[in-house]
């Protein structure tokens, strides 16, 4: 068969490529792969709102050589319940005695994320890259992360560099061009979202995501690791859905500034019980924003192996925030001292200063035979099921002036993982 | 005081780099009890279910996409 030039000249460009990608890779040989899929199942019911989210996930990575990993995986969250959509403070509901000013809008959702990535190890250093698209109803993302890490010292100390780039898009309605945002109104539902609809429209969202964390073994039973990340936003970042009470008569779409710089830093310590076969994890967080959000996040974790295959995790977590600058619970509607709280307006609870206690429990199985392998195929098969439980309480945050009371949320999860 | 932390953090690395455990020392260490991200996957589920009821972010990892905010 005689090749043209042309076609010699891609044989050759093809073989240069696999020589470089492979040619490192070809004297290793790893050939794993592991099989994970996760279920949780999400449920709120405070005053006035609830939701219930299930969440499957499932991620397939193989390891055809000690080099080299590739991932795959995809996951969804199938979203049901209400959201507030419609919020005034409670001096609107002192001077409209008897009005219903919070009302709900019915929710329903369906969110896919499929992702892939690989990771290339050479010595100490190991190379980290993804992708991730996700849609739903209202919104779309594409998603890119790389990382960097280390593990200089006898693998004693990690370092880890990683950068994450999101290109977002929200849905919205289209707004009458030329109108101050005191006049937007908000998106009735997802109809016509990402088609040519005339009344609908996309706002962009851009998302930096900055990480670096130290870890570090100081003794043969203890380790701590120090993780500094931040987060620039750039973008439509309100509830497209929610209105706000902000003058007699008028109700607004919510409205927060576009840009937000976020930054945390974590310090987390493991330390291993050996008289009791046992490990105390605690994790510390604090965190600032240039809404003026601050938090304080405090986790303990203590999990115990019970025999050889069998552990059970008991957790626990306390969170503290303050509210946003621009968060307020009376937009009542008026004029001052009632009327609108300044440039931006917002009824997000998660914007409000509140508290939170979360405790947990989990319990994994895993068997893993001693010669052979399980049915024929599994060198490792794991089994995981937990429960949480979390209350908030609200600090300003009312529905109409109701202070909500009953904020509990509940986690379920189911965890099974296959090593083949 | 940003100062001060750097300093106390690189004093810190400073130590760190005199510290070594010997690999056969390293058991413990491996355990799947003893990692930062054990269970990441399972974890990762419920930590977007938190961080979407809260204003704070961090201390995870950096991947990820989709607003999933209700």
């Amino acid at each position: 068969m005689q090749l043209t030039p042309h076609a010699r000249a891609k044989l050759a460009v093809a073989a240069l490529t696999a020589a470089l990608v492979l040619g490192p890779l070809g004297t290793a040989r790893a050939q794993v792969a592991e099989f994970e899929t996760n279920h949780s199942l999400f449920h709120e019911q405070p005053t006035k709102t609830n939701m219930t989210v299930y969440s499957p996930s499932g991620d397939l990575e193989v390891t055809p050589t000690n080099a080299l990993s590739l991932r795959a995986g995809w996951s969804a969250d199938v979203v049901s319940g209400a959201s507030v959509a419609v919020k005034a403070g409670p001096t609107y509901q002192n001077i409209h005695t008897g009005a219903d000013v919070v009302t709900t809008a019915s929710v329903h959702d369906f969110r896919n994320v499929a992702h892939g990535g690989f990771t290339f190890r050479k010595d100490i250093v190991s190379f980290t890259g993804g992708y991730s698209y996700s849609i739903e109803h209202d919104y779309q993302s594409n998603s890119f992360n790389v990382s960097a890490r280390t593990e200089p010292l006898e693998h004693d100390t990690q370092f880890e560099l990683g950068y994450a780039h999101n290109f977002d898009q929200v849905c919205n309605r289209v707004q009458t061009a030329g109108n101050p945002a005191t006049l937007d109104h908000a998106l009735e539902d997802s109809t016509g979202c990402f088609t040519s609809a005339p009344t609908r429209t996309t706002d962009p969202i851009s998302i930096d995501t900055l990480q670096a964390s130290w870890s570090q073994a100081w003794t043969p039973s203890f380790m701590t690791q120090v993780i500094y990340g931040v987060q620039v936003t750039d973008g439509f970042q309100s509830d497209p859905y929610r209105t706000v009470v902000i003058a007699e008569g008028i109700q607004a779409q919510e409205h927060v500034p576009n840009e937000r710089t976020r930054q945390s830093v974590s310090l987390k310590a493991n330390l291993y019980l050996r008289p009791i076969k046992a490990a105390l994890r605690l994790s510390l967080r604090g965190y600032d924003d240039t809404w003026a959000i601050q938090s304080e996040t405090g986790e303990l974790e203590f999990e115990k192996y019970l025999g050889e295959s069998f552990r059970v995790l008991l957790r626990g977590r306390v969170y503290n925030q303050t509210g946003a600058v621009f968060w307020s619970d009376d937009y009542t509607g008026g004029n001052a001292p009632l009327g609108p709280k300044g440039q931006y307006w917002s009824g997000d609870r998660e914007l409000s200063p509140f508290w939170s206690w979360l405790g947990g429990v989990r319990a994994l199985y895993t068997v893993t035979p001693k010669h052979g392998r399980l049915i024929g195929i599994m060198t490792r098969f794991k089994v995981g099921l937990s429960f949480d439980v979390e209350n908030f309480t609200y600090t300003q945050f009312t529905l109409g002036g109701v202070p909500i009371g009953n904020a509990y949320a509940y986690f379920g999860g189911l965890s099974i993982n296959a090593l083949f | 005081m940003r100062m001060s932390i750097l300093l106390a953090a690189l004093a810190l690395a400073g130590t760190a780099s005199c510290v070594t455990v010997r690999p056969q020392q390293r058991a413990v260490l491996a355990d799947p009890v003893m990692q930062f991200d054990g269970e990441s996957k399972a974890e990762a589920l419920r930590v977007h279910a938190i961080e979407n009821r809260e204003g704070a972010f961090g201390g995870t990892g950096v991947a990820g996409g989709g607003c999933g905010c209700n």
